[in-house]
């Protein structure tokens, strides 16, 4: 319990921070986010094998994060569910994710978009990539923020609560085109 | 009869309007405690709400919107203050009216101070914690509302008042009634006892004039049947040997004489019979009469004797004796399934007369009592006993002048004539003559 609040401090201290241009700091907040989205977001029953199934934070290509995406995925929890953080090397179609965070190369992370449409799978695309997934992080004044695709989500069954959509910099609406 | 103090029903309405007071003192008290439970509750309720809808906006560190949800509460003017304190605990965002807020807040639960409370609930999202949320409310001074229940307490408190008023007048007018009732129960007494006096004066009067009524015809009547004796004896006197003629002059002789017997129980009644008193001890009398009496009243009864009186008294003897014995039969007849019946005689002394007897002078008197456990008269028909022809016995069983015989001779001897009786269980019959005190 002292770890969990110790971290949960130590993640707060770390966002209240404005996020400057410096990278490092872009990115700790990155990952302090993505756990957070979590518990904002119902996945279908299909999506897990079991009510106790932790949440998968998956990380494509290159890892900007080290240790701090588990750090704060530690801290973090949606329900019943844990929150845990897997690597890919590479686009991999039976990798079990429900949370997919894209960077670095675009030609990998407009391909893999394509192949996650219709999958319970949220995509996050980092700021500076051309394609959007469901979520997509921006910089906007130094500050770090996201803009929600909500039609995508609805189409891959995915339901994002109004709170984090309130949030949002943008929301490209469901039922939209 | 008149009571001091406080009359029980006065306690009772005072008692009353104490149990009133404290149900009303408990009652403030229990809507005191709702009251605030329920504000508490109600702000937490609020709390709660913003907790949930500021949780992303907590979680993501985002001032601005933390800041609308705030704004939002601000129209409650219940509210002195709201803040939005972050995942380190700090505040994120707020407003305070009239207020400071504390500027780090991490542990939920409620807090008053003066005039308002704190509820600072947990934000999160879906079991994530993120921060706390915390709202002052406005809580009424307690000098306010003390004097919101002070309005009830006066007024409860009149209301015992006057109840206590009310009472107090009922129980002043419920004295005053009782002692009306006392008083009237007192008159209705003395009109009994008068009407009792009045009733025993005529009584008296009556049998004075029904006695020289009847004494006055006796008399003349007695005259007339000795001429018609004497006529009798004549004309038998003139009827030599046994003729015809003699059994109608013994039938019609015998006739008279118990015409002149009924006429001679008359005149015992008036007090017109010529007596001869003599110097005679009641006890020597009834001792003498013991066999006779035995006799008279058969097996079925018991007698005994109790003759304990020494003193001496003036009166006819013979008419004593069948006194004596009229009521030793009279006793006989009231014990039909046997009895016992007592003859005794005292010495008594008064020094006032006994009840219902009139006439009566104090002293010393022989007293012969006799005392049956036979089925007793009751009091209507005790006080017509020695009336002249009353009679309970069947027709033809009684002329009903045995006892006014009895009250005639004791009465014209100088002495009285007392019964007692009680239905069922008996009577007495008392006859008081006046001790002789002479030499002999």
């Amino acid at each position: 319990m002292r770890i969990l609040l110790a971290g949960a401090v130590l993640g707060w201290l770390a966002v209240f921070v404005p996020a400057r241009a410096d990278t490092a700091l872009e990115y700790a907040v990155k990952a302090a986010y993505l756990p957070k989205f979590v518990p904002f977001i119902t996945w279908p029953d299909a999506a897990f094998a079991s009510p106790t199934q932790p949440v998968t934070i998956c990380v494509l290509g290159n890892d900007p994060f080290g240790a701090k995406l588990e750090e704060s995925a530690s801290a973090a929890r949606s329900g019943e569910r844990a929150i845990a953080v897997r690597r890919l090397t590479a686009p991999d179609p039976n990798a079990v994710c429900q949370l997919l965070f894209l960077s670095g190369d675009a030609a990998i992370a407009e391909g893999t978009l394509d192949a996650m449409k219709g999958k319970p799978v949220v995509t996050v695309t980092d700021s500076g990539l051309k394609a959007h997934g469901v979520i997509s992080f921006l910089i906007e004044a130094n500050h770090v923020r996201f803009d929600i695709d909500d039609a995508a989500a609805a189409q891959d069954g995915l339901v994002i609560s109004s709170k984090l959509l309130g949030l949002a910099h943008a929301v490209k609406q469901r039922g939209q085109p | 009869m008149r009571r001091r103090g406080w009359s029980p029903s006065v306690i009772g309405a005072l008692v009353a309007a104490a149990i009133l007071l404290a149900v009303g003192v408990l009652m403030a008290v229990y809507q005191e405690q709702l009251y605030s439970s329920q504000q508490i509750k109600s702000v937490r309720e609020q709390a709660q709400i913003l907790a949930a809808s500021a949780a992303a906006a907590i979680l993501f560190d985002d001032h601005v919107a933390a800041q609308e949800y705030v704004h939002a509460l601000e129209v409650n003017p219940e509210l002195l203050g709201a803040a939005v304190y972050g995942g380190d605990g700090r505040m994120m965002a707020g407003f305070a009216r009239g207020t400071r807020l504390p500027a780090l807040m991490t542990v939920a639960g409620t807090g008053s101070g003066n005039g308002y409370i704190d509820v600072a609930v947990p934000a999160g999202q879906n079991g994530a914690r993120a921060g706390m949320v915390l709202l002052r409310a406005t809580a009424e001074a307690p000098e306010r509302r003390y004097a919101r229940y002070f309005g009830l307490i006066l007024l409860v408190t009149m209301g015992a008042l006057v109840i206590a008023v009310l009472s107090f007048a009922q129980a002043q007018l419920a004295r005053r009634a009782q002692e009306l009732v006392e008083v009237n129960n007192r008159l209705h007494q003395e009109m009994d006892e008068r009407h009792k006096t009045e009733e025993a004066l005529r009584q008296s009067h009556k049998m004075e004039a029904i006695g020289q009524l009847s004494g006055g015809i006796a008399h003349d009547f007695n005259n007339l049947i000795m001429i018609v004796k004497g006529n009798l004896r004549l004309l038998k006197r003139k009827m030599p040997d046994a003729t015809a003629g003699t059994g109608y002059i013994t039938a019609a002789d015998e006739a008279l004489d118990r015409a002149a017997h009924l006429t001679q129980r008359i005149l015992a009644f008036s007090r017109r019979q010529p007596l001869s008193p003599q110097r005679v001890n009641l006890s020597t009398l009834a001792q003498g009469l013991a066999e006779l009496i035995r006799h008279s009243v058969g097996e079925q009864v018991e007698i005994s004797l109790r003759l304990n009186g020494t003193w001496s008294t003036l009166c006819d003897i013979n008419q004593m004796e069948n006194v004596i014995l009229n009521l030793a039969i009279n006793a006989r007849d009231a014990m039909p399934g046997g009895g016992r019946l007592t003859v005794e005689t005292r010495d008594m002394t008064f020094s006032a007369p006994p009840p219902e007897v009139e006439n009566f002078a104090p002293g010393d008197y022989a007293a012969l009592l006799m005392s049956d456990t036979g089925t007793g008269m009751p009091d209507e028909v005790r006080r017509r006993a020695v009336d002249p022809f009353f009679t309970t016995k069947p027709q033809g069983k009684g002329t009903g002048l045995g006892l006014s015989m009895t009250f005639g001779f004791v009465r014209q001897s100088g002495g009285h004539l007392v019964i007692e009786s009680v239905p069922g269980k008996g009577t007495t019959m008392i006859i008081l003559m006046p001790r002789d005190k002479g030499t002999t």
